[in-house]
């Protein structure tokens, strides 16, 4: 069931009813009803994998107590690494083995030996990386004493599947999520409203913006071969505001649904298109996978302490580590690669930090540098996705080249481009939103708070007429393949 | 709470209520519109019953671009409508008769145009917008349509919802909205012949693969003995008709023979006459064609004067002889 479609539009209330009318005054119910409904917003998707999640979730629940329970410290580290061990065998097994048994293949034929390898048609469960990340997240956190082992099935299933963030992540952590599980929730008509706004403006960005950008970024990246290089720069373009507007649209509307609920998710995005500095960027962009790293690997790696060498290993593994996260494809890695590359000046001359605030606080318009930083920070992200999209590194240095070679000063042409005309419009729309919304925790936050509710209505109308009538052809959420 | 529950009923409210009469108003706008090529002026006369006639033809563009209903209607008397779907097989065909049957009075003879793409089923719903303006709770269209790739159960069911994101069927609406409908009527009686020269499709076809071979689907021949069946047990007479195709075209079918085949062997089995005009001295005529499936207005005209004056000689006096 993907959120952008009319099952959910249905789903919803019927959760939203149960949860506040019925079962509202017993919270072991209600968080009977979040995994029930969980489970089955699961298996709409494809209900045999259900059972991989309550293994992976029946897992982690076990080895944490016995990791709480553990008499030393040996016996404690032998079950974190039972839970480890087996959860990225899951992971690798059916999201990396047939990418290793092929490179490994590729290798020996480098070196004049033949083989062909074993490789296994399965699909990627949808969601395995965001589900295994929870789990493994609370493990090290028993593990490292931050947290004790939940001994409430229930709510530990929840925690691991609570359904608006079990197949595209916030990536929660335990100490944050955990506790709003455990404690009754009451009804907030101030976030409830919120999250109503939060869940419009997440179905805007991924109908209106994400999916017909989608249009066009498939058909110049599938057939990039037959355009020039402005063509393959709009192309580069469009993808860059579909998987923003496919992926931020769907935290967004997680996280409003999560409120509904009561409960509040890790903030997932803020805004990284204006970040002046690729540091910046990725304190920004994917919040809730970026910090794990930084938590889980980065940190325990000696993060920015040590050595000029150490440093720059660390910052290397993690974004290599961050991009073969999304997939296994060369193409992901040299993005983890690139970004470490942008990243690295910044590092080295300790200037990683120097963008902490969203940029222009408190002023309607930038001034000039930033507008240049925010640029020059945008360009290289783009050139970035380029990687992210392609299918496979060749066909990215190749649509990089012809992007950079003397056709990109001729003028542009693809199927659709007056429809394309209409739709950057739209971004440039979009854009504008984002930018005077820069400062809230999502666009429209308080956009219309003090205007009279008439006025206010009619903005909310306007965006589900956009919606309506700009709905793009409907696209899977991007992250679900992750 | 409740105040927010009041509120988001008061927001929702103004949506549900105005769903119905909002979904009418597109769907008559659409039903005004050019869209497709005459197919919305077809759909109209049957849904507004203006679809009345003795002789009906039945196919697909093969028969709507090809076949003249006033030449035929002028040779064998009585009245003539053309029902051709473009770009769609037997399943739309049958649809668009149950629509025709439930709308109209029945026709007392139906020519139906065979050729390579009746018996086979497309995977995407070719033109599907032009279901839009009717397809709300109709049963028929549900039945006919859901079984290919396009709409959702919810979009024969809940208005308004099958509008959602149908950006040229909502630009079109705002086109007549602004400017009007369209001064005239695409197709006449639903035939509209093509007044063009021979064009380079069959050279394209051939570029992206040497043979074309049919693929039988065997749902959609059940069905058209099914409706081979209806037609008898509703006294309707029933003509099959081969129409020519260019020469070259014949060769690029892998698997022509069997094809026709298919046609001889349900003709013989139903007892249903069968007009084969597959080795008529058209088909060796280039300046005919448009295309090799396809006849220009002076193939089209010709045609349609010999398909007539075949049926008249061969079918009407015969069994006008032996009623």
């Amino acid at each position: 069931m993907l959120f952008n479609t009319i099952d959910f539009a249905f789903f919803l209330p019927v959760v939203y009813i149960l949860y506040w009318f019925v079962t509202k005054r017993n919270l072991n119910l209600q968080n009977i009803l979040l995994l029930v409904a969980s489970y089955f917003f699961y298996s709409c998707w494809d209900w045999r994998f259900l059972f991989l999640l309550m293994f992976s979730t029946l897992l982690d629940y076990y080895t944490g107590i016995k990791m709480c329970d553990a008499p030393n410290t040996k016996n404690k580290k032998f079950w974190l690494w039972l839970s480890v061990i087996i959860n990225l065998g899951f992971l690798g097994v059916f999201k990396y083995y047939n990418f290793f048994a092929d490179s490994f293949a590729s290798a020996l034929a480098q070196l004049g030996f033949k083989i062909n390898p074993y490789t296994i048609q399965v699909i990627l469960p949808v969601g395995i990386s965001f589900y295994t990340f929870h789990g493994l997240s609370y493990v090290l956190d028993i593990y490292h004493n931050r947290i004790k082992a939940e001994r409430n099935f229930v709510e530990y299933a929840v925690f691991v599947s609570f359904f608006p963030l079990l197949v595209a992540g916030p990536i929660e952590r335990a100490t944050h999520l955990l506790p709003q599980i455990k404690k009754p929730r009451q009804f907030d008509y101030a976030k409830s409203i919120d999250g109503l706004r939060q869940i419009l403006w997440g179905l805007f960005k991924k109908i209106v913006i994400a999916d017909n950008c989608a249009e066009y970024a498939n058909q110049i990246f599938n057939n990039s071969a037959d355009y020039n290089g402005s063509t393959l720069l709009l192309g580069a373009l469009f993808f860059t505001f579909q998987i923003y507007g496919d992926f931020s649209g769907y935290s967004d509307i997680a996280l409003g649904t999560a409120r509904l609920l009561g409960i509040e998710l890790l903030r997932n995005f803020a805004f990284p298109y204006f970040s002046r500095d690729i540091a910046e960027f990725w304190r920004r962009w994917h919040i809730s996978l970026s910090s794990w790293f930084r938590d889980y690997l980065y940190v325990p790696l000696g993060g920015s302490r040590g050595s000029t060498w150490t440093r720059v290993r660390n910052t290397f593994i993690i974004f290599i580590v961050s991009g073969f996260w999304h997939g296994a494809n060369w193409t992901f890695i040299v993005w983890g690669a690139l970004n470490a590359i942008y990243f690295l000046p910044l590092l080295l001359t300790h200037r990683n930090r120097n963008n902490l605030e969203i940029v222009a606080q408190g002023r309607l318009l930038p001034n000039l540098k930033e507008v240049f930083m925010m640029s020059i920070t945008f360009f290289l992200t783009v050139i970035a996705w380029v990687f992210f999209r392609a299918n496979s590194l060749e066909h990215a240095f190749q649509y990089l080249a012809e992007m950079f070679s003397s056709s990109l000063f001729s003028a542009p042409k693809f199927t659709g481009m007056s429809r394309a005309v209409v739709l950057s419009v739209l971004i440039f729309l979009f854009m504008i939103i984002e930018w005077t919304g820069r400062e809230n925790q999502y666009a429209i936050a308080h956009t219309g708070a003090k205007w009279k509710w008439p006025l206010r209505y009619a903005f909310y109308y306007a965006i589900i007429i956009a919606i309506f009538w700009f709905g793009g052809k409907e696209q899977q959420f991007i992250y679900f393949q992750f | 709470m409740n105040k927010f529950h009041i509120k988001v009923i008061l927001f929702i409210a103004p949506i549900i209520l105005l769903s119905v009469p909002l979904d009418y108003g597109l769907s008559y706008l659409l039903r005004q519109s050019d869209l497709y090529p005459g197919e919305l002026e077809v759909w109209n006369d049957i849904y507004n019953s203006n679809a009345n006639c003795d002789i009906a033809i039945y196919g697909s563009s093969r028969a709507w671009v090809q076949i003249d209903p006033k030449i035929i209607a002028d040779t064998l008397g009585g009245s003539a409508y053309n029902f051709g779907v473009d770009g769609h097989n037997f399943q739309l065909e049958y649809l668009r008769h149950l629509e025709l049957l439930k709308h109209n009075k029945k026709p007392k003879t139906i020519i139906f145009s065979v050729d390579i793409f009746t018996l086979q089923k497309r995977k995407d719903l070719y033109q599907f917008e032009q279901f839009l303006p009717f397809m709300l709770w109709n049963k028929n269209i549900q039945k006919y349509t859901s079984n290919y790739e396009g709409f959702t159960s919810t979009d024969y069911w809940l208005p308004l919802i099958r509008y959602a994101g149908k950006t040229t069927a909502l630009n079109n609406c705002l086109k007549i909205l602004i400017k009007g409908k369209p001064a005239h009527k695409y197709r006449d009686h639903g035939y509209r012949p093509e007044n063009s020269k021979w064009n380079e499709d069959l050279t394209a076809a051939k570029e992206k693969q040497e043979h074309y071979i049919v693929k039988f689907d065997t749902a959609t021949i059940h069905l058209f003995e099914q409706f081979i069946g209806e037609c008898k047990s509703q006294n309707i007479s029933l003509i099959l008709v081969y129409a020519p195709e260019y020469i070259e075209g014949q060769k690029y079918i892998g698997n022509r023979k069997e094809v026709l085949d298919t046609f001889k062997s349900l003709s013989e089995k139903y007892h249903l006459p069968f007009f084969d005009y597959t080795n008529d001295s058209i088909c060796l005529d280039k300046n005919m064609f448009y295309n090799s499936m396809h006849l220009n207005q002076t193939g089209a005209e010709r045609f349609s004067s010999v398909l007539a004056h075949d049926i008249k000689m061969n079918y009407v006096t015969r069994a006008e002889q032996h009623p």
